[in-house]
């Protein structure tokens, strides 16, 4: 079915792992989920077993993910009717979490998957370009028109929604799992940018860019336009890693 | 226009009316429903009917359910009794074996379901009281396949306001199963375009699935066409095949 108004970002929190350390990407996905704002505090995360066939894992690995969580006080059990897990509220913004998150990826990785981030969504854009018909710009105008970038977590919702858009007009099916896996991977980290208000407003303008590109069907256009707005995101968080290698903050 | 382009044309028609016969079992089914129905026995109902047709040995469907419009099911806005045939691998369910209930409430659909009235498989049966292929597309939010949508209006009495739409997903990969060998029997190229223009099976490499041929801004010229009965589709082929 189709929708007007996708979420993708949050969908894409729970798609499904590769193989090697399961437990630990378990945790790494719902931790930067969290800390990074796309779940929400006293959000009730998915049951167990759906965490687990949805996760494509055993659910003794779920449960051991969910511990861990739990322990860094992130997540906590609630028993009986309407139980399950929810993520805590946390009285600071999970800053010095997302501080030690960004001090343990190593620059190189984190600069390669905006190389591989961009490929992936230029190679989208440039596809919706050639192959949108007038009601699909229409539409994608529409979804850019109502959807929020005035708040962080609208911002981030709506960003990662809509290069899911892009990747839908694309009329590729592969284009649009392998999107929804790298979201799902790094979107949060990528799209921590959108702490920042002037960040917010850049990507909206970008965004407007890229659907007038899809609409004139101008594919290189539409191609530099998210090659562009990536590389801004993506300059956004090696400065936000610097700052915290220098000893600051990455919010300062 | 060949005669091959005719049966291919019917061959459309007939494959579209086949999964629409089902549907109208179903519609026929729940227009004789109680208009207080209750969600449970509703959606036990519509389970009975779309769970055979997703897991038989070749199921034409890949998702299928009902979509009752909102204050059609007590106390809910709208509610959707939708059920997906096994997924391989589908990188956000997971895979599964079985058919399993679509659930809105695990995947953050609040937007979804708000816009849901604006959507083309509900408003077009709404507005026209005709049944409405939307597609193809891309379906991320349930098996992530290049898919069709299928939609039939369902009311109780006949000038009766619609209390939602019976449907059926169906992958253009089974549509392809039953047309391609049809259209590679013909001499030249042949092409299915929906009414955007868009390619949805080919057989001229240079014309590939999800291109489009032509649309309001390039008209389709050059081209014999054969419209689908039934279905807002086209079998197109090269009036002079070295044009192309």
């Amino acid at each position: 079915m189709e929708a007007n108004n996708r979420p993708g970002a949050r969908d894409a929190i729970f798609a499904q792992l590769v193989d090697a350390g399961r437990t630990e990407q378990v945790t790494a996905r719902l931790t930067d989920a969290i800390i990074l704002g796309v779940l929400a505090p006293d959000e009730r995360l998915p049951s167990e077993s759906d965490l687990a066939r949805r996760f494509g894992v055993a659910l003794v690995t779920v449960r051991e993910g969910l511990a861990v969580l739990r322990d860094a006080g992130l997540v906590e059990t609630r028993r009986g009717r309407g139980g399950g897990s929810f993520v805590m509220k946390a009285d600071a913004p999970h800053s010095t979490l997302v501080q030690a998150r960004l001090h343990g990826l190593a620059q190189v990785d984190l600069s390669d998957m905006a190389v591989y981030f961009a490929t992936i969504v230029e190679g989208c854009a440039q596809r919706a370009a050639v192959r949108a018909s007038p009601p699909d710009s229409d539409r994608l105008d529409r979804w850019l028109r109502d959807a929020d970038f005035t708040t962080i977590a609208g911002a981030r919702t709506s960003a990662g929604g809509f290069y899911l858009e892009l990747a839908v007009l694309s009329q590729s099916a592969r284009l649009v799992r392998e999107l929804i896996r790298l979201q799902a991977e790094f979107g949060p980290l990528l799209l921590l940018g959108m702490t920042d208000a002037r960040a917010r407003l850049s990507l909206v303008e970008s965004n407007r860019a890229i659907v007038g590109a899809v609409r004139a069907n101008d594919a290189a256009s539409a191609r530099q336009l998210s090659t562009e707005q990536v590389r801004n995101l993506a300059e956004w968080l090696m400065n936000a890693k610097a700052r915290i290698e220098r000893g600051g903050a990455w919010d300062d | 226009m060949t005669e091959t382009m005719t049966d291919c044309a019917a061959a459309v028609g007939a494959f579209f009316a086949g999964a629409f016969a089902e549907l109208d079992g179903w519609r026929d089914d729940l227009a004789g429903g109680d208009p207080t129905v209750r969600p449970a026995d509703l959606d036990a109902r519509v389970e009975g009917l779309a769970r055979p047709a997703l897991t038989d040995s070749s199921p034409l469907f890949v998702g299928a359910g009902f979509i009752a419009a909102p204050g059609y099911v007590r106390g809910r806005d709208i509610h959707f009794a939708w059920w997906l045939g096994p997924q391989g691998g589908n990188p956000l369910l997971g895979s599964s074996s079985s058919a399993t209930r679509l659930d809105l409430a695990t995947r953050a659909y609040a937007d979804y379901v708000r816009n849901f009235r604006t959507l083309e498989w509900d408003q077009v049966p709404q507005s026209t009281n005709q049944t409405h292929v939307t597609g193809p597309y891309v379906d991320h939010l349930c098996t992530c396949e290049y898919i069709f949508t299928l939609t039939m209006p369902v009311r109780i009495g006949e000038d009766a306001p619609m209390v939602g739409v019976v449907g059926a997903d169906v992958a253009v990969k089974r549509l392809e199963q039953v047309l391609l060998p049809l259209l590679l029997a013909a001499d030249g190229p042949m092409l299915l375009l929906n009414d955007v223009g868009r390619i949805v099976v080919s057989t001229d490499p240079t014309r590939p699935v999800g291109d489009m041929l032509a649309g309001p801004g390039h008209p389709l010229t050059g081209y014999n066409r054969a419209a689908c009965p039934g279905v807002d589709l086209v079998i197109a082929s090269p009036a002079h095949p070295s044009q192309t």
